[in-house]
C-alpha cells in the first residue's frame, strides 16, 4: 500500500551510474525499496505499449506536469509520471497493484497540459481494463467499474440503483458497513425524487446495441492479434 | 435553432433538476431540442476502463448515428455525454481507419455514422448561437447583488481543450451570470475537479475535493455555485454535509445547475427552476429572487 518510502524510493530512482557516486548507504535505501535493482525488463512494457493507448506512453519524457497537474495525486501510490517509468523499467507488479489508474477520475487535467500531447486518461483506461482481464481487482473501484458495465450493457441506459447493489454484492458485507455513513445521504436523495428505486426501461434496441458490442470486441481482439 | 438532444440517464434520476430547467430556458429562448429517439448510456468516463475505449466509442457512436438521419447537431446537458459524445465524433470525423473500423461495429445493427455532426454543451450553444445579448434582454428578475461561484468543473472545457473556452480559467460561465445580473465570484477552483464517479468506490477523493472548492467558492464571497454538470452538481450537493462532518466545517451553500439561475432571472416557473431537488436548500439563497 501507499507508503512514503515507497514514494520516495519511485521518486529517486536514478540511473545506476549516478548511485555508486552517492556511495553504498544510496544503493542499500534503493535496495530496499525494489525486490531487485533497476533492471530493463521489456516484456511488461511491450505488453502495455500494445494496448490501445499504450505506445504513447513512449513518448513520455517524465516532465511531472501531469503529476503537479493531477486532481487526486495525494491519494496515488504513484502519480501518472512515476507510473510510467515504472512501466518502462518493466515494474509488473508495482504498476498493476498500484492504486494509480484506479483513482484516476478522468478530469483531463493532465491531457490537457502534457506536453507531449498524451491521452493520459485514455492510457488510464487501458490500464484498469488490462488489470481486470489479468485479475488484479482487489481496489473497490474494480467492483464498481464491473458494476457500471454490466448494468449499462444489460439495459442499454444506466441505473444507479441496480449498478449499487452489483456492487456491494461483489465487496460483501464489509463495504456496506463502511458506507453506513451514507445512509443519510441516500435518504436525502429518495426525499428529494433523485433516486428512483425502479430502473429505467431498457431501450428499444437493445438486441442491436448488444451486436455492436459484441462486433466491436471482435474488431479488437483482431486488431490486437495482429 | 434546432437541435437533437441528448439528455443522458441522470436527467432521469440524479440531474432532474438539469432536465427540468433546460427545458424551460430552451423554450424561453426558442431553442428546440429534439430529443434523440431511443438513446443509449454513453459510458460516462468508466465503461471503457472495462471493454477499451473503442467499444465504448462504439456504442456511444450509437447515438450519433441515429441522430445523423435527421441532420440535426447534437447537444447535451451533461458534461461526461458531453466529452464522450464529442471525442467519439472527432475520431469519426479525423481517424479514417477508426471509422471504419466503429462503422464495421454500427453495422451490426444496420448502422453507420459519416461524421457529418457537430456535438455541443447546452453551455456552449447558448454562448455562441444564442448569445448573451438576447439572454440578457430576457431577464425579467435581475439577479442584482447576488454573488455566483460559477463552477464549470472538468470535462466541459478539458475533453476538446479551447474547443469553447479557456481549459484553465473558463470565463463563459461568469459572463453568463454577469448577463443575468448577478456578479461572478473570484473562484480559482472554478475548472478543477469534483472527484466524479469516486463517491461509491474512494469517497473521501470527493470529500478533500469538495472541501477544497467549497473553500475558494465561500471565500470568493459566493451564495450560491452553479454547474453545467450532473456528477458535480451531485457531490457538490448531496456530500456537502459529508464534508462538513469530516473537516467540522458548515459549508451551507446551494449548489445548482447554471440553467436553474437562468430560470429563476428569466421568471419561469417553479417547475422550470426545479428547486425542489436540492439537498442544499437554495431558498433562502434565492428567496428575492424566485418568485
Ligand atoms: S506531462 Fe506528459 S510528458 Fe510530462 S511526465 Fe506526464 S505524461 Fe510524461
Ligand atoms: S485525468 Fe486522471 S491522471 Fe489525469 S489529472 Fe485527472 S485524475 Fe490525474
Amino acid at each position: 500500500m501507499v507508503t512514503p518510502d515507497k514514494e520516495r524510493a519511485a521518486e529517486q530512482a536514478v540511473p545506476h551510474s549516478f548511485k555508486k557516486k552517492r556511495g553504498d548507504n544510496y544503493f542499500m535505501e534503493q535496495k530496499k525499496i525494489f525486490s531487485e535493482p533497476v533492471k530493463y525488463d521489456l516484456t511488461f512494457a511491450r505488453e502495455i505499449y500494445r494496448l490501445e493507448n499504450g505506445s504513447y506512453i513512449k513518448q513520455c519524457m517524465n516532465c511531472g506536469l501531469c503529476t503537479v497537474s493531477c486532481a487526486t495525486r495525494d491519494v496515488m501510490e504513484y502519480p501518472p509520471r512515476q507510473l510510467f517509468n515504472l512501466i518502462k523499467l518493466g515494474k509488473k507488479e508495482e504498476v498493476l497493484t498500484s492504486n494509480t489508474f484506479w483513482s484516476c477520475t478522468s478530469c483531463c487535467t493532465c491531457k490537457a497540459r502534457c506536453p507531449r500531447g498524451i491521452p493520459i486518461i485514455d492510457v488510464m483506461h487501458d490500464l484498469k481494463k488490462y488489470a481486470i482481464e489479468y485479475g488484479y481487482t482487489d481496489y473497490p473501484q474494480a467492483a464498481f467499474y464491473k458494476a457500471f458495465w454490466t448494468e449499462m450493457s444489460s439495459r442499454g441506459k444506466m441505473f444507479e440503483g441496480g449498478m449499487t447493489a452489483r456492487y456491494f454484492l461483489t465487496r460483501g458485507l464489509d463495504e456496506i458497513v463502511k458506507a453506513m455513513d451514507m445512509k443519510d445521504v441516500g435518504i436525502s436523495m429518495l426525499k428529494h425524487g433523485r433516486m428512483p428505486l425502479l430502473p429505467p426501461k431498457k431501450i428499444k434496441g437493445l438486441g442491436g446495441l448488444k451486436k455492436i458490442i459484441s462486433k466491436a470486441q471482435e474488431l479488437d481482439r483482431k486488431e490486437a492479434a495482429r | 435553432m434546432r437541435y437533437s438532444y441528448y439528455p443522458g440517464c441522470s436527467s432521469e434520476a440524479t440531474a432532474k433538476a438539469n432536465a427540468h430547467s433546460i427545458e424551460g430556458v430552451a423554450k424561453a429562448l426558442d431553442v428546440q431540442l429534439e430529443e434523440i429517439p431511443d438513446w443509449n448510456c454513453c459510458g460516462a468516463s468508466v465503461a471503457s476502463g472495462v471493454v477499451g475505449d473503442f467499444t465504448q466509442l462504439v456504442v456511444t457512436a450509437r447515438n450519433l448515428a441515429i441522430a445523423e438521419t435527421k441532420g440535426l447537431d447534437v447537444v447535451t446537458g451533461c458534461s461526461s455525454c458531453y466529452m464522450t459524445l464529442a471525442v467519439a465524433n472527432k475520431k469519426f470525423k479525423q481517424d479514417e481507419h477508426f471509422r471504419a473500423k466503429a462503422n464495421e461495429a454500427l453495422a451490426a445493427a444496420g448502422l453507420n455514422y459519416n461524421g457529418t455532426l457537430q456535438v455541443r454543451q447546452f453551455l456552449d450553444v447558448i454562448i455562441n448561437d444564442v448569445g448573451l445579448d438576447k439572454v440578457a434582454q430576457k431577464v425579467k428578475k435581475s439577479l442584482d447583488g447576488l454573488t455566483v461561484a460559477g463552477y464549470v468543473g472538468c470535462q466541459t472545457v478539458r475533453a476538446l481543450p479551447f474547443e469553447f473556452d479557456d481549459p484553465e480559467q473558463p470565463v463563459f460561465m461568469d459572463r453568463l451570470m454577469e448577463a443575468l445580473g448577478a456578479t461572478a465570484a473570484d473562484f480559482p477552483m472554478r475548472a478543477r475537479c469534483c472527484g466524479s464517479s469516486s463517491t461509491i468506490p474512494a469517497r473521501d477523493i470527493v470529500l478533500d475535493l469538495g472541501y477544497k472548492i467549497f473553500e475558494s467558492a465561500v471565500a470568493g464571497g459566493a451564495q450560491v455555485i452553479v454547474t453545467p454538470c450532473p456528477m458535480c452538481q451531485l457531490n457538490l450537493d448531496a456530500y456537502q454535509s459529508l464534508v462538513n462532518r469530516k473537516y467540522g466545517t458548515n459549508f451551507n451553500i446551494p449548489v445548482l445547475f447554471f440553467t436553474q439561475l437562468m430560470a429563476v432571472a428569466f421568471g419561469l416557473s417553479l417547475e422550470d427552476q426545479a428547486f425542489k431537488y436540492s439537498i442544499v436548500s437554495p431558498y433562502e439563497a434565492l428567496v428575492q429572487y424566485s418568485k
